[in-house]
């Protein structure tokens, strides 16, 4: 396998972390230095040639190839094996409908959200239970990081440059999970959007606001109530480049997920009940419409773990949700 | 030992382009001006007042203005069809948050390269990522017009301030636009 990029020597592992934190490479925190050994077993893990072009970003005429991909998994920390899933995460953002474009460059700074379903999310160890969402696990770190991290150098999106984020935020570091799809025989994600519960799939969400439902009254009523009124506070407009494929997502938690199953409730009534909630016509300042095309656009994906009463909604940048099967050689 | 590691970023496109202005009437008089608003704000009323005052003081012909899907992507291919077919000069904007400035810069990038004299306005906050994409594009040094504070970039202004600002910017418009 021949690479193209060029190469960089230092005195050692030290001094090449310092360099690429120097040439504005990193997110910050330093990086493992990408060898040419280390780039090459990565795409060897995803069975890609290096000049393999994953998408396109038309509006900067960038065409990202898996060897740029690869070399920024490595800094990121990624084993091989997960490079599978930062190639679908990438394809997945480079989808039209993804606008990656946009959601990079913003003013209100999207973050990217990565979330994992299929038999590989416990092959190479993505939680989706306790503490999913935050720091303690190399999967979830690493491939978020590394999606952050192509975001930055291949696409181009430095901050201050053509990162134009006014705050940023911490989820820009990393923000990726699997859905916790032992817990119960809820249909998971990606079976709802067609695929075989055998798949892999990676979900790629532009995310505008992260919001906290906090509910503990134990009934449906109550739990359904508070997400949806929680979504309307802000509301969601309608978007005509994205149109109907303009979608959001509940991370639903154990503790409301344990209440609705324990009442009857599925994921796909779950889903229905709040999109009608959410689409009723705004009625005040704080209680405005989410503007969705048809209850499959509320994305569902049980996480995280025991203890609160709490789910977490994400809100959509100008972009739908988009989907992406992880092929493995 | 040295250690060998290989460099994480792609080479910018326009390193491998050559980029060219339109060439430029020797006036406004008698041309058609498109208008590839991305409707943001009350961005609208600017390129409206924009267009009238142009009729007014410089015989402009008259124009076409589409309002794209999106703040930052671009024009639907009827759009483009309209203001390619239809306009000989043309503005873009408003250049008021990240994504939507950079992407009206493309617009007038993708006008000049169909043969039609283009400007983009732009809001001053904005300038380091037009500048950054006109570099990534090989157009380091392409002119544009640029508007600042007391007006807020994301263009929330009233019919005042808009029709303000459109008369402040005629003078660059007009400059950008012709030889």
């Amino acid at each position: 396998m021949s690479l193209r990029s060029a190469t960089v020597e230092s005195d050692g592992w030290v001094e090449a972390v310092d360099a690429y934190i120097d040439n504005g490479w990193t997110d910050g925190l330093p990086v493992i230095p990408p060898t040419p050994e280390a780039v090459e077993a990565m795409l060897a893990a995803a069975g890609l040639d290096g000049t393999e072009a994953l998408g396109e970003i038309p509006t900067r005429s960038l065409t990202v190839e898996a060897e740029k991909v690869a070399i920024n998994a490595v800094m990121a920390g990624c084993l091989p094996d997960y490079f599978p899933v930062v190639v679908a995460a990438v394809r997945a953002h480079l989808q039209p409908l993804a606008n990656a474009h946009s959601t990079t460059a913003t003013l209100a700074g999207a973050a990217h959200a990565v979330v994992v379903n299929g038999p590989i999310r416990n092959e190479i160890g993505v939680e989706c239970g306790q503490a999913c969402l935050g720091p303690g696990f190399r999967a979830n770190a690493t491939i978020g990081r590394a999606l952050r991290l192509v975001i930055r150098n291949v696409f181009r999106t430095v901050p201050g440059v053509l990162d134009r984020a006014s705050f940023s935020w911490p989820l820009r570091y990393s923000f990726c999970f699997g859905e916790n799809e032992e817990l119960s025989d809820w249909t998971p994600l990606h079976v709802l959007e067609g695929y075989r519960p055998t798949d892999d799939v990676v979900t790629l969400m532009s995310v505008m606001r992260y919001l906290v439902a906090t509910e503990f009254e134990p009934e449906p009523e109550a739990i359904l109530g508070t997400l949806a009124d929680t979504a309307r506070i802000n509301g969601l407009l309608v978007d005509e480049f994205v149109g109907d494929a303009r979608g959001m997502m509940v991370i639903l938690g154990p503790e409301h997920q344990r209440r609705l199953m324990d009442a009857g409730w599925t994921k796909e009534s779950v889903r229905d009940d709040l999109f009608e909630r959410m689409t009723r016509p705004t009625a005040g300042k704080h209680d405005n419409q989410v503007h969705l095309a048809a209850p499959e656009n509320v994305l569902i994906v049980c996480a995280g773990g025991p203890g609160l009463a709490q789910s977490n909604l994400l809100m959509p940048h100008l972009a739908a949700p988009t989907h992406e099967r992880v092929v493995r050689p | 030992m040295k250690l060998v590691t290989l460099d994480p970023t792609t080479a910018p496109p326009g390193e491998s382009t050559a980029f060219s202005m339109a060439p430029r009437p020797a006036s406004l008089a008698g041309q058609t001006l498109g208008i590839v608003a991305n409707g943001l704000g009350r961005s609208e009323l600017m390129f409206d007042a924009l267009a009238e005052q142009l009729t007014k003081w410089d015989d402009l012909a008259g124009s076409v203005k589409v309002v794209k899907p999106s703040v930052a992507v671009p024009p639907w291919p009827d759009q483009w069809e309209a203001v390619t077919n239809g306009a000989t000069v043309a503005v873009t904007g408003f250049g008021g948050c990240g994504s939507c400035s950079t992407r009206s810069m493309r617009d007038a990038l993708d006008l000049e390269a169909a043969g039609i004299p283009a400007v983009c306005i732009v809001h001053e906050v904005l300038v380091p990522a037009v500048q950054a994409l006109c570099r990534l594009l090989g157009a380091d040094g392409y002119p544009f017009v640029t508007v600042g504070y007391p007006l807020n970039p994301t263009a929330m202004w009233d019919e005042d301030e808009a029709s303000a600002l459109a008369a402040q910017v005629l003078d660059g418009v007009r400059e950008r636009l012709t030889r």
